[in-house]
């Protein structure tokens, strides 16, 4: 429940597998490459991720909204709903259901009118921000039919800061895991595992980015599975290799056009 | 809504065609799977709750449908809904499914069907009572109803769920079938996980609980609902249960205030536990309230009251297993009050009558009739009859009605005698705080169509 990953639908229902999730995506790779299809997630979890900021959310918010996002599109083809509506359609429901408040209507579109034409004119140009409060409204039914009313997300932020307490408070450690985290929203690993293992893989690179060597014998003395841990840990490695050569804002444009989009209903 | 958008601007197509019509003929409608027409049971602030049957006949248990007031996603909606999906406890009211009617923008949640509740049950003791037939519930069935109550309240608890809103009628019962007589914690609308709160929950909703179950806290103003304002709840049904007279009932007028501050609820309370002592509850000069409650409040005004004294007075002895444990839920300072794990150890559970899964075990006994089959019926009868008279004179209570109950063909098999509508009366009068209007005519209409 609640406050218990194992018996949460999280664990029980959205622990996907790897197979799975291939072949469910089988419709959008045979658009697109998996590196290219990354590479859209990427870019609507910085989405995501400016909206939760610019509507002041707490960093678990915006992340149960990705992960929305993720599960959603883990089911379901790109072309099912357009990502640029389901996006603030997962920050909006996430955001009631972690209680930040209740986010108006009207400052929800403005916000993402705002953020579309400031920060993301790169992929957008002069076009804005096409929906109302009213696409949202209907689109969040079907966000939370597809997510099966499974709501509560487990994140790692939490076990993070517990794993940072055992091993002795290290500021610099826990920014640094910290950030790893949520740039792990941008790769599978929300959906394939559990946080508490994510928070541990997140530890690991920060441990690496810092040439922390003597932390060593406090893995070792972990009582996880190193091969999963190692997974992860290649998940988010090969997301910052991904970056190193990547230039979002050239190459956008051509990703958005390339993806696959809502088919409107038979003309009559 | 979402097929014209696109003749309008120039917006791109938002949702494929064949995925939302592969998505709606997957999608069941709750009217084509559930007969509930004509059913309501209840009506509040939160919505319309309808008894329920399968269409299709593949089991004959009785549901309950509850239609969530308003259109939409509110927050309180999606925390019930997030919350629900999570909770498994055999004392807490499960979550079957969720139906979302796109048409009309309604949210469904079917749960099990409850027949009882704390509200009714207390109700018709106190009705007894008043007839001078002293029925007085069972120490056996209050013992097992406060022990899952507690049960049910720590499985919460420990998944960092507050309920907030604890009172009898948010106490289910179990009917008739596998599960007869098992509490199930039910209404906790506006539970909300609190570790790592985000926000202060006061700002979120200004009134939450009912002021009889009211912690001092809360009406001193705390900032923060905590475990311990449910356990004040508790304390408050568990007085209620031995004594079948709501412990701080306090006239109430208009409870839609945001200031939590409640002179007339804190004045009942003094009056049955006495003032609070500096030692009994320090940070009692931290509350937002302390000034309003000195200058409001003389201590001598409850120079001769005490919780043992008041309880004594309704029969309960201060040297009893059940006081000490009522004592406990039932502090001032919430930092002492007991914990539901604390309190499920109290030797009060260790010691006979032991609780049982079924409350209504303890009616067998003591009010067992010669020859009848099942003798708990009868009694679960004349609580079904007592909801009869709160029907026909148009009782409205928004809170309890929801799980109103017709006796259908024993309707005439009237065991309580005359006295009882005119009883119901003073009820009435005693409960009129929780009742809003509105409710009459509907409850008219579904008693005929039962």
């Amino acid at each position: 429940m609640a406050g218990n990953f194992w018996q949460s639908s999280h664990h029980q229902q959205w622990m996907l597998d790897k197979q799975d999730l291939i072949r469910d995506r089988q419709h959008d790779l045979s658009k697109l490459t998996e590196e290219e299809y990354q590479k859209i997630f990427n870019f609507f979890a910085s989405i995501i991720q400016v909206l939760g900021e610019q509507l002041k959310l707490r960093q678990q918010v915006i992340a149960t909204a990705t992960v929305y996002f993720k599960r959603f599109y883990a089911r379901n083809s790109l072309k099912c709903i357009d990502p640029l509506l389901l996006a603030p359609t997962c920050v909006f429901l996430a955001s009631k259901v972690e209680e930040f408040g209740v986010i108006s209507n009207s400052r929800l579109i403005t916000t993402c009118q705002t953020v579309i034409k400031n920060k993301f004119s790169y992929a957008y140009g002069q076009q804005e921000f096409p929906y109302r409060t009213n696409h949202i409204l209907e689109c969040e039914f079907y966000l939370l039919e597809n997510l099966d009313c499974c709501l509560i997300v487990f994140q790692p932020y939490r076990p993070l800061l517990l794993f940072v307490q055992d091993i002795g408070q290290d500021d610099q450690l826990s920014t640094y895991a910290w950030r790893v985290v949520n740039d792990s929203l941008r790769t599978d690993v929300s959906l394939l595992y559990p946080p508490y293992q994510i928070a541990i893989g997140a530890l690991h690179i920060a441990c690496v980015m810092l040439g922390k060597e003597n932390l060593k014998p406090w893995f070792a003395e972990l009582n996880v599975d190193m091969d999963k841990i190692q997974e992860i840990v290649r998940a988010i490695i090969n997301l910052y290799e991904m970056w190193k050569n990547y230039d979002e804002k050239k190459e956008i444009q051509g990703l958005l056009a390339k993806m696959p989009k809502p088919c409107p209903a038979p003309q009559r | 809504m979402g097929d014209n958008f696109q003749n309008k601007t120039m917006a791109p197509v938002m949702m494929d065609y064949e995925f939302k019509i592969k998505t709606q003929n997957e999608r069941s409608k709750v009217e084509d799977l559930f007969d509930f027409e004509g059913c309501k049971v209840g009506r509040g602030t939160y919505g319309h709750v309808y008894k329920a049957r399968r269409k299709d006949g593949s089991d004959t248990k009785d549901y309950a449908l509850k239609q969530i007031e308003g259109t939409g996603l509110s927050m309180s909606a999606c925390r019930e809904i997030a919350l629900l999906r999570e909770l498994k406890h055999p004392n807490v009211i499960n979550l079957i499914r969720v139906f979302l009617s796109h048409t009309d923008r309604k949210v469904w949640l079917l749960f099990d069907y409850a027949e009882h509740d704390l509200w009714h049950i207390i109700k018709f003791h106190r009705a007894a009572k008043a007839n001078k037939k002293s029925v007085m519930v069972p120490k056996g069935m209050v013992k097992s109803l406060l022990y899952q109550i507690l049960d049910g309240i720590h499985y919460l608890h420990s998944n960092w769920v507050l309920h907030r809103d604890l009172k009898p009628a948010n106490i289910l019962v179990m009917g008739e079938g596998p599960e007869r007589g098992r509490v199930k914690i039910a209404d906790m609308g506006f539970a909300r996980l609190f570790n790592a709160p985000l926000k202060p929950l006061a700002d979120l909703d200004p009134v939450v609980v009912t002021f009889w179950y009211r912690a001092p806290e809360l009406l001193l103003g705390a900032r923060h609902y905590t475990k311990a304002i449910d356990i004040w709840a508790i304390g408050c049904i568990f007085a209620e249960l031995l004594t079948s007279e709501p412990i701080f009932h306090c006239r109430q007028e208009d409870i839609k205030t945001s200031n939590p501050y409640h002179h007339d609820q804190l004045d009942r309370i003094f009056n049955v536990m006495g003032f609070p002592l500096e030692k009994d509850w320090e940070d009692i000069r931290k509350m937002p309230e302390h000034a309003t409650l000195v200058k409001d409040f003389k201590r001598s005004n409850y120079q001769n009251c005490s919780l043992s004294k008041y309880m004594d007075r309704h029969k309960i002895k201060p040297d009893s297993k059940a006081f000490s444990l009522l004592q406990r839920l039932l502090l001032m300072d919430p930092n002492r009050r007991i914990t539901s794990e604390q309190a499920m150890q109290d030797p009060y559970f260790s010691e006979d009558p032991l609780p049982t899964q079924d409350v209504f075990a303890w009616l067998s006994y003591s009010q067992q009739q010669p020859n009848e089959r099942r003798p708990n019926e009868q009694t679960m009868r004349l609580m079904t009859q007592q909801n009869q008279v709160q029907a026909n004179s148009h009782d409205h209570a928004a809170n309890n009605a929801k799980r109103m109950r017709m006796s259908g063909p024993n309707q005439g098999n009237n065991n309580q005698g005359g006295g009882q509508q005119e009883f119901h009366q003073q009820q009435q009068m005693m409960y009129g705080g929780q009742q809003q209007g509105g409710g009459s005519q509907q409850q008219g209409n579904f008693q005929q169509r039962f």
